[in-house]
């Protein structure tokens, strides 16, 4: 879809990090990428734990007209309490002043991330890899404190299935897996038979989770690396292990298609929810 | 008047600025030009730098490779310059080592943001950061001091508590003020840290 809104402003919320140096890139990448389409008056990013902060971000944005899309995977504490509270907006569009803003819905929650998973998937296996016998995995982080991104990964692993072989999804099977509650990541090996294993990470970001603790649970690093060295770990795709051929991808939030998908949801948000 | 715009009337041609730990020049043909302050006498051997990307990977890091969550830290690294002759253009790259900062001063002079106290923002915080709230105004000083004071080379406007009268800062001579207009995350870790320590302090056996 082809959205012109040269009067309007576009908002990217990232969470951003005090730690990590890589997490508020893939969000700076989609934004710098929504700015070459011209598809808005201007682009900004602002984050919880950086720069700009969502308390600062206002001032900078010189539209009366502004979209907000929360780079988030999954709906919960953040774009239900944290963000409204920090921006002061209340509900789908809320009146600021002279500004109208319209809160779209995370991306992680749209449609078609589920293309975007499978089409991950297949592009990191080799030609000539048998899709009807690879197992596709589609990991989180999975705790009590967010359910709602558990409840994300389980409707994407459905939605998958449904699409079947008719609809580029012929993988023999597709599975949930978590860091940190059962059915547990690390169990890989025993969740399926299928010879090859293609993983998926269903995070914004590669970070911590997706280029160090997952690799360790996987089998395919024995300690967590360093930072600089990430992309080592996707790089070195197929691993063998146990007689089993395993790819990785990165944090399926660094595709450069996401940037549609932020789109998309201001496209959702027009038809679904502007009064 | 656009951002951009206000750029321009406060940085006329053949005028400087000093901005943070930048240094705002502007040529009599209009050019601007941004520089560490230090690298100030001489643009010799400067390295050119024409994209806010560039600039956002050269924020991210300070001289010796240490990640700078805080833009405003005072650990800009030095041996750059960036020039463009577009007011729009030229804010975007300030924007990318200091965010929003620009348009804070302006919003801030043009009485469109009050400083938030910093017990407001304390009191807003929730899950872990809910306990932030509980610290004393003398920790409070201790965070203005050196998370701020030391850490950061924004000015604070915001008082600690809405009881406190703050005269509103005016723009010195030659300066483009960089301000905090409300506490930072790192301000509000720091309070939670604080006031955790003198908790536990408290309740030790
Ligand atoms: S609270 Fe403001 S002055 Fe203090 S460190 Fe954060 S940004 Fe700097």
């Amino acid at each position: 879809m082809q959205i012109r809104k040269p009067d309007s402003a576009l908002l990217i919320l990232g969470h951003g990090s005090t730690e990590n140096p890589d997490s508020s890139q893939p969000t700076w990448d989609h934004a710098e990428s929504i700015i070459r389409t011209g598809a808005f008056g201007s682009v900004h990013c602002a984050f919880w734990k950086e720069e700009p902060s969502f308390r600062q971000v206002w001032p900078m944005i010189e539209e009366n007209e502004i979209y907000v899309v929360p780079n988030f995977i999954s709906e919960g504490y953040f774009t239900r309490q944290v963000i409204p509270r920090e921006l002061e907006i209340e509900g789908h569009s809320s009146q600021r002043g002279e500004k109208k803003i319209h809160y779209c819905d995370p991306v992680g929650i749209h449609d078609r991330m589920t293309d975007l998973l499978i089409k991950r998937a297949l592009e990191i296996i080799d030609d000539g890899t048998k899709v009807e016998e690879t197992a596709l995995i589609i990991v989180g982080h999975g705790t009590n404190l967010n359910k709602k991104s558990t409840e994300a990964i389980k409707d994407q692993v459905t939605a998958i299935r449904e699409r079947g072989p008719e609809q580029g999804a012929a993988f023999a099977e597709v599975l949930d897996a978590y860091m940190e509650e059962a059915p547990f990541i690390a169990d890989w090996k025993e969740m399926t038979d299928a010879g090859t294993v293609v993983v998926v990470p269903f995070f914004i970001a590669d970070a911590l989770h997706s280029y160090q603790d997952i690799p360790v649970l996987l089998g395919i690093e024995s300690e967590p690396t360093a930072a600089a060295s990430q992309q080592e770990v996707f790089r070195r795709n197929p691993y063998e292990i146990d007689g089993r051929t395993l790819y990785y991808s990165s944090a399926i939030g660094t595709d450069a298609s996401l940037a549609e998908v932020i789109l998309d949801q201001v496209a959702y948000f027009d038809e679904h929810y502007l009064s | 008047m656009t951002l951009a715009e206000t750029l321009e009337t406060l940085l006329p041609p053949d005028a400087e600025l000093r901005f943070g730990e930048i240094y705002l020049t502007r040529d009599k043909e209009g050019t601007f030009a941004a520089r560490h302050r230090d690298d100030r006498e001489s643009e010799d051997g400067l390295e050119r730098i024409e994209t806010r990307e560039e600039l956002r990977e050269l924020a991210k890091f300070d001289a010796e490779g240490e990640y700078r969550p805080l833009k405003t830290a005072p650990t800009l690294r030095r041996g750059w310059i960036t020039k463009t002759g577009e007011a729009a253009d030229f804010l975007s790259r300030l924007d990318a080592l200091y965010p929003g900062v620009f348009a804070t001063w302006v919003a801030y002079q043009n009485g469109e943001i009050d400083p938030v106290p910093l017990r407001d923002t304390l009191e807003r915080q929730t899950g872990m950061y809910k306990f932030s709230s509980s610290i004393t105004d003398q920790m409070a000083n201790e965070i203005m001091r050196s998370t701020c004071g030391k850490g950061c080379v924004r000015v604070i406007t915001w008082p600690i508590d809405s009881r406190c009268p703050v005269s509103r800062l005016k723009p010195p001579a030659k300066i483009l003020p960089v301000i905090c207009t409300e506490a930072c995350t790192f301000a509000v870790s720091e309070a939670r840290r604080l006031a955790k320590e003198a908790y536990d302090k408290a309740n030790a056996v």
